[in-house]
């Protein structure tokens, strides 16, 4: 009220006006602004909230650093009660023994060929058939969604007997027998997890096809009901509409398989029972010029592994840290709810 | 549009159709007759949109029914038989199996010293760190969600786990925290530069801090458990954090302004609103979190019956594995059933 009484309005020119009032002095808006309560309430709450985030993202990457300090150590330092992070004798020994004994290299062009192979196939598989649960009501798709959803609540472990044996000696329905074929043993071969893959039934790809299926329910039908009435076809659409639109989410989708896949010990160590086909799960070892069996050893030996593990995931931190904008985006875009 | 397009050439055939259907109700024979001149008189069969769109959504999800038929129907089906089996070698490899009813469960559940123990520890672990697990992930994705300086490197920091701490990492840092324990008590503390939160935690000594609250012995291990396994929970709360932004950014903005302006506080706004909308996520990541944590890598249970694969009876195992897959369901089952009646669902369109 008081404002409003003390403004003035001139006229200055024809199409100009200016006002005048009396401002409020400096002091009063330094005091009604931050010498509040709620000034000092939304402070507080900004370092609580810096502090909780930094401590959280402190304790989330620690591991890593102490990983990574670990892996230049020398055995010496292990026994020096006075290292912690900084290594007194920094050494890449260690690198260069696992790279060398441990067929580094062999292994990580495997586990890339495997790790692309598995996330591509699965990415579209998932994509299409995620597709299919989103927009398609037909009869039967409550239950073949109950089905989807039960293939990802069954555990792993239970099947794995019947798994392997299964593609230990594949065979469809006794079909090869019928026509006097032997079954085929696809284990040790990328058959078992290209076959998975191909059927969306591998790690996780119930959650993919979820994912894919909530975005596919976000997207309006609108866009194919125009692609139908300018005379395309529902594949058509699928290939020219759809895919090119939802390619944010399966970056991100492509991001989990891929990403799962190369860090996976289970299926691999389930199909790859042999010496031949080398890959990084079964890089985690002690290479044998490095075992030592004085005070620090067990230490050193947990410094090896670790290094192991940091070789592994060292080309997944580089794709992370290029792709984690598109795996934020696809996931935020997705609108995933729980309907 | 699309159904007036598509219906004006469905106008002529739509006559043969019921009375093709009603035909054979009557007479089996009529039909006989009535299908003999209709299949020269027209090689198109034609199709409502309805049932057009029935089958694409069944060319679509085809991979995935294929598999299902196929591959894991067979599996699952061999696997609850091997439960009630048991693997005789046959010399020359191969081998046969032997009906032996429920002994494999009578040797999993009551025979097995460890097994019934290590079933009930895990569970009961279970039951702390969910909602634990869900609490945490809903906290922490309404703080990422707040615009601040730094917000996107907090985000790109708290996926770290997503992608990089699963599988053999996973593995790897659970032998790293035997090896830690196993150090500590020879007392070399000095050079310990595994593992971490559980260090600093340690360190705040929480334990010690609640003692003297006076507010019974077991809330304070509970408490005390749950900081010491901090980093545990962190790392296990990627996906359910991805899932809780997700939603979060799925609330409309108006809302949050018509409540700022009518004058609620954050407080208010956050249980009146963002709670209620944010419930059915709070559902999956519920459902998520109890199947990612029964099934995950470092689920003891899941150790122990993997173990006893490896180097015990296989069929045992499996046996092993079917009853803790039967708990899991109703587990789920129990949890969904609760959570589901506190569920609020905006209606949408």
């Amino acid at each position: 009220m008081n404002a409003t009484e003390n403004v003035k309005i001139k006229k200055e020119t024809k199409n100009k006006i200016r006002v005048e009032f009396e401002r409020t002095s400096a002091w009063t808006r330094f005091r009604l602004k931050y010498l509040s309560l709620r000034f000092l309430g939304t402070v507080v709450f900004k370092l609580f909230r810096l502090v909780l985030l930094l401590g959280v993202s402190y304790v989330i990457l620690f591991p890593f650093i102490s990983k990574i300090a670990s892996s230049f150590m020398d055995p010496l330092d292990f026994v020096d009660s006075t290292v912690k992070l900084i290594p007194k004798n920094p050494t890449l020994n260690t690198y260069k023994q696992i790279i060398i004994e441990n067929k580094y290299f062999e292994a990580l062009f495997n586990t890339t060929i495997l790790s692309l192979l598995c996330g591509i196939i699965q990415t579209f598989i998932c994509c299409v058939v995620g597709y299919g649960f989103g927009k398609y009501k037909f009869r039967g798709h409550k239950l073949m969604f109950a089905l989807m959803l039960f293939t990802m609540i069954v555990p792993h472990q239970t099947l794995q007997l019947s798994m392997f044996m299964k593609f230990k000696y594949f065979d469809i329905f006794g079909l090869f027998g019928l026509l006097g074929m032997e079954s085929i043993d696809l284990t040790n071969t990328y058959w078992p997890m290209a076959i998975l893959s191909l059927t969306g039934l591998a790690f996780k790809n119930g959650l993919y096809i979820y994912m894919m299926r909530q975005f596919f329910r976000g997207v309006p039908d609108s866009l194919e009901e125009s692609a139908y009435i300018d005379g395309s076809g529902t594949f058509r659409t699928f290939i020219k509409i759809i895919l090119p639109l939802s390619v944010p989410m399966m970056i991100t989708v492509f991001l989990f398989a891929f990403s799962w896949q190369w860090t996976d010990s289970f299926y691999t160590g389930l199909f790859f029972t042999g010496r031949n086909s080398l890959l990084l799960s079964k890089i985690v070892a002690i290479p044998r010029t490095l075992d030592t069996t004085y005070a620090g050893g067990n230490l050193f030996a947990a410094a090896i592994r670790n290094t192991c593990g940091l070789l592994i995931i060292a080309p997944l931190i580089v794709i992370y840290l290029f792709c984690q904008r598109y795996l934020i985006q696809g996931i935020e875009r997705s609108g995933i709810t729980g309907e | 549009m699309k159904k007036e397009k598509k219906s004006t050439p469905k106008q002529t055939p739509v006559e043969p159709t019921p009375v093709a259907t009603a035909i054979p109700a009557a007479n089996a024979q009529a039909a006989l007759v009535k299908g003999s001149p209709a299949a020269p008189k027209k090689k198109r069969k034609v199709v409502s949109l309805d049932k057009k769109k029935a089958r694409a959504g069944w060319y679509f999800i085809l991979p995935f029914v294929i598999g299902l038929i196929l591959i894991y129907l067979p599996i699952i089906y061999d696997s609850i038989k091997l439960s009630f089996n048991e693997i005789i070698p046959v010399r020359g490899g191969g081998f046969t199996l032997s009906f032996v009813g429920f002994e494999n469960y009578n040797e999993a559940l009551f025979k097995d010293p460890n097994f019934y123990t290590t079933l009930t520890d895990g569970l009961l672990q279970l039951f702390i760190d969910i909602p634990a697990i869900v609490i945490f992930s809903l906290f922490m994705a309404v703080m990422l969600n707040q615009k601040m300086i730094g917000r996107a490197a907090f985000r790109a920091i708290f996926f770290v786990p997503v992608i990089l701490s699963t599988g053999l990492m996973a593995e790897i840092d659970a032998a790293n925290i035997l090896q830690q324990n196993m150090e500590s008590t020879e007392d070399m503390s000095g050079a310990q530069v595994e593992n971490s939160g559980t260090q600093i935690v340690s360190a705040m000594e929480v334990s010690a801090l609640f003692e003297t609250m006076k507010v019974g012995t077991g809330l304070v291990t509970t408490v005390t458990n749950l900081v010491n396994d901090v980093y545990n929970i962190i790392n296990r709360s990627g996906v359910q954090l991805l899932i809780f932004l997700a939603g979060l950014q799925s609330i409309s903005p108006h809302i949050y302004e018509a409540c700022s302006i009518d004058g609620a506080t954050t407080w208010e706004t956050f249980w009146k609103i963002t709670f209620p909308m944010i419930s059915p996520m709070i559902l999956v990541n519920t459902v998520y979190t109890v199947i990612d944590s029964f099934t995950g890598t470092t689920n003891s249970v899941m150790n122990f019956i993997q173990d006893a694969y490896e180097n015990g009876s296989k069929t045992v195992s499996s046996a092993m594995a079917w009853v803790y897959f039967l708990i899991v369901i109703v587990v789920v089952a129990i949890v969904s059933a609760i959570l589901s009646a506190y569920i609020f669902y905006q209606r949408r369109d």
